[in-house]
């Protein structure tokens, strides 16, 4: 392993949205997930919205507001404006010098992704050691995407591994090769999202077309192989309905995963589609073409389960998690009776 | 946890299983509740006199539910008395003497002797109400005690009505000697007594102690006599039978009960009836239908009895059909007020806990076959309340306990026991040790014997009353009082006579906060407020504690004490060799909460002034509703892992214990203690107590014993672990802390509950991951934790339907409660917690 240059690394800092304790659902044992700002794919079904943009972002969350004005009094810019009952904000004229967000009274006005230096992180991380350490669990790095703070990323990786904390990258692939080469020399484990095999769907939905992706891939396949022989690899595939929950794409990601990786693979997720982040999209002021969109059945989801495993990959790596349709719909019928959701912010693909 | 969702299914509701036809009748027979032919209501018995009482209201001074039935009470029990034959020199012995004797009359002459069909235990009534044996001149003395307007009763009143808390002698709450009275029979006992009897100067002999030992003479005798009356009874039964095997078990118990529990139990059977017997007298001694009469280690009590059995033959699962008619018999506890319907749990604190599972000595972990055996008829008979199980754990536990444990948790709606964390409960109780002196009889080589009373109280066995529930005390109080320089924020109406208590100086002057420059100014006054609160607690108690140690003896019940024969002290007046009253802290994070917010948003940041804030909380917070958010939202939460806000939770944890131990009881020397229970408290003090700087408005619950407030526990359930650990001390950086690395301020140890989505017990990979929870818990958290595992549409369900989900069982701050009983309020309040989701 070459021996990375630590220096000056507790200066670096990194735009996260979150920091998820007892993540139970990102790698190995009990994990604490951070959720860096800032995505080089655009996916058209993106569970985290917020994530996609590597700035800062005010939103309003309607639920919370007490429609006090204060944020409108306040602002030095003019931006807010309070009609209807509703805040309305200037993206234009909006500096996001968070004046708003600090004076709120009820976090309604809320600013997505916090600045942590390296040092602060690392101490927030270590508040779970006892539970890391218990259930072989770790950090997990996620997004958003991680490579897109690569330098921050890379430094606390190696400041995780270095305490002993086991690591996970969770990463789309779409990076600069070095990028994810230097990532992976601090990684345990690397979660690695395949959403689908042809490079023109890809490209449609997600704005960028596959090429680079596997061939990271293949290359983070290579460097494990021969230097980082302890570390693992886990595939994630998002089942979206209509776009990659089709027995077409997950054949062909099996058959890709069969040839070119060769029992590589530890496990291999199928992450059902679900829309709760339905009310994200409208808080940021987007459309999202999926926000009618049915969760899959529990039929579905077995007959795709059953595609991979056609397909020649080890049935006993294969997971699918999520929730179905018939789970769903008890759940909204019961929502007559409860108040509207402050969905939270960190659901990950 | 991670909000990503899994495919999983609500869970479904428990049923029992592999029961025989035999527990499957007697489990029925239980569930058709008041349609029973056979219970064991509390039946009155008197001695007849005009001045006789038969029921004392100082046991259910924490109960303030109770409160406007107590007249009601007294006059109609005694109206439905039966009248018991005194013999002629009755009123010349002394009153502990009477009322051994009289205790004995009932039982063991008077309660008809039944046994169930088919049931394989002996001693089935036993909740009585019996004459207090008061003299005229003693029920005068009493009477005046309690009624006069500084007596217990206007005391305790003023107490509660004025959000102190509630505080009073309560019975129950400890674990009795029974692994002497299972090895030397009460023969032996009896024997002991006689020579300590005999070994006594004249003087000495007509003094207090001579009596107070004949009265525990003629207690000693009263299982062998009612033994051999339900001996009689099992011949009797078994010539009308002619089911041969039901007639052999029917001898067999005969015999059995021709031994013990006068003898030495020899077989696991006799060692369970035995047990069953010393210990349903003591809830007829105590008059008391078990809250907190405990076990102890129980699977530790009767493994040798059980091994040895084994070893000759018995089959295991017979050893359980034994067991499963123990539990049984335990349930019928609540039949004692079975016509008075539940709400807000209060049928449901009952609490007869076994204690299973644990640390032995150097850490060695003594999990056995007996520990398996009773999981496993938890496991069956689930749901059924009693005897409520608390499985301790440590850093060595086995796996395979472990996966039991999950296993269960995760078919239940929650786990059908409480876990108690072994290193920091030690930690407390080597600091009581330390503390009160008492390093002889608790140290690190007997710690480990340690077992909890009535739901998590950490207490030693058979030689401690601790008084675990006596003081329940609001430790916001000292809030307002701070606020208002000593005096109620809202004057106290009082609701049945609608009659206004002037508002006074009831807490020390400690000046108008809004002279206050700085936030250690407030503090200082904080401090002096909540010495003040203690010192009120301790007046308070003071009333009741030293009127039962003149009026309310329980001879057989210091029988099974270690201390009360030594010393010839009743256990009412500190005859055990441990003596501790627990003062049980209230409101601890709504407290903490409400101080973070003073400091952060008066002193820190400026965003509002004192005087502001204290118009906003008079005014319940109406018309200050961004202020109330700024509390709410902006303020730092105890739960959240936050060290500013958790170094506040331990300040407030470390001055409001060290206060607590320099007080000791005046006429029983008993030690003050702290700890955090808060039964029920937490909802129905919420309507009583006045707006509360952290944002909650009058009328709304506070937070329960160590918990984070309701809301604030947003990061889930390593951050609110975390806190808690680090409030009650948190770990030794150098050093051995108070044990093995652990500090812990509260020896009582501290109810902790977390809700936890279903979703998380859905395959193994996620139990092992809950499994680590719990290990890291050990290492991180406090002394013990209640799970909830349920299904939030479930609850909703059970809401709507209640007639379909009877046998829900949920857990509130320390016990278990059908959920279908509890009020309305609670439900929702359940339903709120589910998850971890933040509320708004």
């Amino acid at each position: 392993m070459a021996k990375q240059k630590t220096d000056g690394d507790e200066g670096l800092t990194a735009t996260v949205l979150n920091l998820q304790r007892m993540s139970t659902e990102d790698g190995p044992g009990i994990r604490t997930t951070v959720f860096f700002k800032g995505c080089s794919l655009s996916c058209a079904w993106c569970h985290n919205p917020e994530s996609i943009s590597p700035e800062r972002q005010v939103v309003w969350n309607r639920v919370h507001c007490l429609c006090c004005g204060t944020c409108v009094a306040l602002c030095p810019q003019e931006a807010l404006v309070l009609k209807d009952n509703e805040i309305r904000r200037d993206r234009d004229r909006c500096t996001l010098c968070a004046t708003c967000t600090e004076q709120c009274p009820t976090l309604a006005m809320e600013m997505l992704g916090k600045t942590w230096r390296l040092d602060a992180l690392v101490a927030e991380l270590l508040k779970d050691r006892a539970y890391f350490e218990r259930s072989g669990g770790g950090v997990t790095l996620s997004g958003g995407d991680p490579t897109y703070q690569a330098e921050f990323a890379r430094a606390l990786l190696q400041r995780c591994r270095a305490l002993g904390i086991h690591t996970a990258l969770d990463t789309c692939g779409m990076c600069n090769p070095g990028v994810l080469q230097r990532l992976i020399e601090h990684t345990d484990l690397l979660l690695y999202d395949l959403k689908l095999i042809n490079p023109e769907q890809h490209k449609r939905y997600t704005g960028a077309s596959n090429r680079v992706i596997l061939d990271n891939l293949l290359a983070a396949a290579d460097q494990i192989r021969s230097s980082r022989p302890q570390a693992r690899i886990w595939i994630r595939t998002p089942l979206i309905p209509g776009a990659t929950a089709l027995d077409g794409n997950i054949a062909g990601i099996a058959a890709f995963l069969v040839d070119r990786l060769d029992g590589l693979v530890e496990r291999w997720e199928l992450c059902a589609f679900n829309n709760l982040c339905t009310s994200k999209y409208e808080r940021l002021g987007q459309q999202w073409m999926f926000a009618d969109t049915p969760l899959p059945t529990a039929a579905e989801l077995d007959h795709l389960h059953r595609v991979a495993i056609a397909s020649g990959f080890d049935a006993s790596r294969v997971a699918v998690t999520g929730l179905s349709r018939l789970e769903r719909a008890r759940k909204e019928q019961a929502k007559s009776t409860r108040r509207p959701d402050p969905d939270q912010p960190a659901a990950p693909r | 946890m991670s909000s990503q969702s899994a495919l999983h299914s609500p869970v479904p509701i428990k049923e029992p299983h592999n029961l025989s036809e035999r527990i499957q009748r007697l489990r029925d027979f239980y569930f058709s509740g008041i349609e029973r032919s056979w219970n064991n209501e509390f039946t009155c018995w008197t001695t007849g006199t005009p001045w006789d009482v038969v029921y004392d209201e100082m046991t259910f001074y924490i109960v303030p539910e109770t409160y406007p039935f107590m007249q009601p009470f007294r006059a109609s029990t005694l109206q439905v008395a039966r009248q018991v034959g005194l013999p002629d020199d009755f009123w010349s012995k002394s009153l502990v003497e009477r009322r051994a004797w009289f205790i004995k009359e009932v039982m063991v002459n008077y309660l008809p002797q039944e046994i169930l069909p088919g049931d394989l235990l002996a001693g089935a009534r036993f909740n009585i109400l019996a004459s207090r044996c008061w003299s005229e001149k003693e029920a005068k003395e009493r009477d005046r005690l309690i009624y006069g307007s500084q007596g217990s009763r206007a005391r305790m009143k003023w107490f509660h009505s004025h959000g102190y808390g509630n505080a009073g002698a309560t019975s129950g709450h400890l674990i009795p000697d029974h692994q002497r009275a299972l090895e030397i029979g009460w023969k032996g006992i009896h024997q002991d007594l006689e020579a300590r009897l005999n070994g006594m100067s004249v003087t000495e002999r007509r003094g207090p102690k001579g009596a107070q030992l004949r009265a525990m003479l003629t207690a000693s005798t009263m299982a062998r006599d009612l033994a051999a009356r339900y001996a009689s009874r099992c011949r009797e039964l078994a010539r009308q039978q002619e089911d041969e095997a039901r007639k052999a078990e029917l001898e067999q118990m005969a015999d059995q009960l021709d031994r013990v529990p006068w003898e030495p139990a020899q077989t696991f059977w006799e060692a369970v009836q035995a047990l069953w017997l010393n210990h349903m007298l003591i809830m007829a001694d105590e008059n008391y239908p078990g809250p907190g009469v405990s076990f102890g280690r129980i699977d530790q009590l009767l493994y040798p009895y059980w091994s040895r059995s084994i070893e000759q033959g018995m089959d295991r699962e017979w050893g359980k059909e034994i067991l499963k008619c123990f539990w049984i018999h335990a349930n019928t506890a609540y039949d004692a007020m079975i016509r008075v319907g539940g709400n807000q749990g209060i049928t449901s604190g009952y609490g007869q806990l076994i204690t299973l599972s644990g640390m032995g000595a150097e850490g060695r972990d003594l999990t056995n076959d007996l520990t398996y055996a009773m999981l496993e008829v938890i496991d069956e008979l689930s749901p059924l309340l009693e005897p409520k199980p608390n499985v301790r754990l440590h850093a060595n536990s086995p796996e395979e306990l472990l996966d039991r444990l999950v296993e269960m948790i995760a078919t239940s709606q929650g786990a059908p026991f409480l876990i108690n964390f072994d290193e920091r409960s030690m930690a407390g109780l080597l600091r009581q040790a330390r503390r009160a002196g008492v390093e002889h009889l608790i140290h690190q080589d007997n710690v480990f014997d340690y077992a909890p009373v009535g739901c998590l109280e950490n207490t030693m066995v058979g030689n401690d009353r601790s008084g675990t529930v006596d003081i329940n005390l609001n430790l916001l109080k000292a809030v307002e009082l701070t606020l208002t320089g000593g005096k109620d924020m809202h004057p106290v109406v009082d609701p049945i006579t609608g009659k206004t208590d002037p508002v006074r100086q009831d807490g020390p002057a400690t000046g108008d906060p809004r002279t206050f420059s700085t936030w250690e100014r407030f503090w200082e006054a904080y401090a002096e407020q909540t010495r003040h609160l203690i010192a009120r607690s301790a007046e308070v108690y003071e009333a009741s504690e030293s009127i039962r140690a003149r009026f309310c003896p329980t001879p057989y019940l210091s029988c099974l004490v270690r201390g009360c024969a030594e010393k010839g002290l009743d256990i009412t007046q500190g005859g055990p060799e441990l003596n501790f009253v627990t003062v049980e802290g209230v409101t601890f994070a709504t407290t903490v909460d409400s101080l973070l917010a003073i400091k952060h948003l008066v002193y820190d940041t400026h965003q509002t002034t004192m005087d502001e804030l204290i118009r906003a909380l008079t005014d319940n917070w109406k018309g200050h509703e961004m202020l109330q958010a700024r509390a709410r939202y902006r303020a730092p939460k105890y739960g959240q892992d936050n060290d500013e806000a958790d170094e506040m939770a331990f300040k407030v944890m470390e001055l409001w214990t060290d206060e607590t131990w320099t007080y000791q009881t005046r006429s029983t020397g008993r030690r003050f203690r702290p700890g955090m229970l808060s039964w029920n408290y937490w909802v129905s003090d919420g309507d009583i107590l006045a707006a509360s700087a952290d944002g909650r408005p009058k009328g709304q619950f506070l937070s329960n014993a160590i918990c984070p407030s309701n809301g604030a526990d947003i990061l889930g359930p390593t951050a609110n672990s975390n806190s808690v650990g680090k409030a009650l001390g948190g770990r030794a950086t150098e050093g051995e802390g108070d044990f093995a690395g652990y500090f812990n301020s509260l020896p009582n140890g501290a109810s902790h509950t977390i809700t936890f989505s279903s979703s998380l017990l859905r395959d193994r990979e996620h139990k092992e991951k809950f499994k680590a929870f719990l290990r890291g818990y050990c290492d991180n958290g406090g002394t013990c934790l209640q799970v909830n595992m349920v299904d939030v549409e479930l609850l909703k369900e059970a809401q709507k339907h209640p007639e379909q989900y009877r046998h829900l069982l949920v857990r509130v701050t320390g016990y278990n409660a059908y959920f279908t009983g509890i009020g309305r309020e609670l439900q929702d309040e359940i339903i709120a917690r589910e998850s971890h989701k933040q509320l708004g």
